[in-house]
């Protein structure tokens, strides 16, 4: 059940509403649930120099993809359908197949994007410096590191606020 | 003061970090990256990853709220045990640094350090006591299998006497070091002290 009027990600996915005391117990960390949407909102910015929106939300989607997280999988879905994104692209994105997407540097945010999610502990230097190699600026690289980190946080707490929401529904 | 513990590759000792890649020079900096930095840490501007962070303003500003937020804020989960869920995480991520300041700070805070030693020697059975246990559990579930947490582990913190608010705590503890962990480790290295 969605809460589809609601401008927070996290509220709308897991389905809370101002009734639930999930919602409730959540709200009372207002400047969390503020500057998680903040974050959001920020690195997903139409506007943020440097990486392109679509860019961003296909690191976002295979990121989403490869925790699994489904439900936050669909969003970035959704919202890569409704601009010029390339349905091959999300298809090679879905088959983790990224050498086939054609395009050197945007595999390399892919690939980036797949250790630091799987196994964090193997992105070394040379994982990184892969990135500049393949045409990112350092502002670029910093954008992309913080939208796979952020989407790792952002799962585990739509994860946890769901298992909250399942307790109380049970009790 | 806390004895030193060198277990596993890590430690509590205090470790610099130097960036892999430039980082913003002070002199260089736009106001709008100063007022950043100012808001992020006392000592932001001596820090390669803050000054590092710093080359996407807006960015580390609502990254550094919401760490302040869930890491400080009054009420709820205990400070000492939010520091022992983002130590368990940095441990179970491999962010040696990461570890050695939130062991740091749960010592200070707890003022005993043998749940941080068991931590570092095998987190999977940490834990001095059944409420420790739990919430070292918690977190390494949260963090390796998000889509595994469901309503029977929320309720096994219940049994051992968590609230609904320090439940959300540890939430948020653990996930914003999935997030922390991931720029310390995948950005640039800890330093170690020349012995």
């Amino acid at each position: 059940m969605l809460n589809q009027n609601s401008s927070d990600t996290l509220d709308r996915l897991v389905g809370l509403t101002p009734q639930s005391p999930t919602y409730a117990v959540r709200h009372e960390r207002e400047k969390v649930v503020a500057a998680t949407q903040g974050s959001e909102d920020g690195l997903l910015a139409p506007a943020l120099p440097g990486l392109s929106e679509v860019d961003r939300l296909y690191v976002v989607l295979y990121a989403c993809l490869l925790t699994p997280a489904p439900e936050l999988a669909a969003e970035y879905e959704s919202r890569l359908t409704k601009l010029e994104a390339n349905l091959q692209t999300i298809r090679c994105i879905h088959q983790s197949d990224i050498q086939s997407i054609g395009d050197a540097r945007l595999e390399a945010m892919l690939s980036f994007t797949h250790t630091l999610i799987t196994k964090p502990i193997n992105a070394d230097k040379n994982a990184l410096s892969a990135l500049p190699k393949a045409g990112l600026s350092t502002p670029e690289v910093v954008t992309l590191a913080q939208l796979i980190s952020f989407v790792s946080y952002q799962v585990r707490l739509a994860a946890g606020l769901r298992a909250m929401k399942e307790l109380e529904l049970s009790v | 003061m806390s004895a030193p513990i060198h277990i596993q590759g890590f430690t509590n000792d205090s470790l610099g970090w130097k960036a892999w890649l430039d980082v913003v020079q002070l002199a260089q900096a736009t106001p709008a990256q100063m007022s950043v930095l100012e808001e992020s840490h006392p000592k932001a501007k001596e820090s390669d990853y803050y000054l590092f962070l710093v080359h996407q303003p807006e960015i580390l500003r609502q990254r550094s709220i919401a760490f302040n937020a869930i890491m400080y804020a009054p009420g709820g989960l205990s400070r000492a045990e939010r520091e022992l869920a983002s130590t368990v995480v940095s441990r179970i991520n491999g962010c040696v640094y990461c570890a050695s300041v939130h062991a740091q700070r749960f010592e200070q805070l707890a003022k005993r350090q043998d749940v941080i030693e068991q931590v570092f020697e095998e987190p999977n059975s940490a834990g001095t006591n059944q409420r420790e246990r739990a919430i070292v559990e918690f977190s390494i579930e949260l963090t390796l299998n998000p889509e595994h947490v469901n309503a029977s582990s929320i309720q096994q913190l219940k049994d051992v006497g968590l609230q609904n608010s320090e439940i959300l705590d540890l939430i948020h503890s653990v996930a914003i070091f999935a997030w922390a962990n991931r720029l310390m480790l995948n950005l640039g290295e800890p330093i170690f002290p020349s012995v």
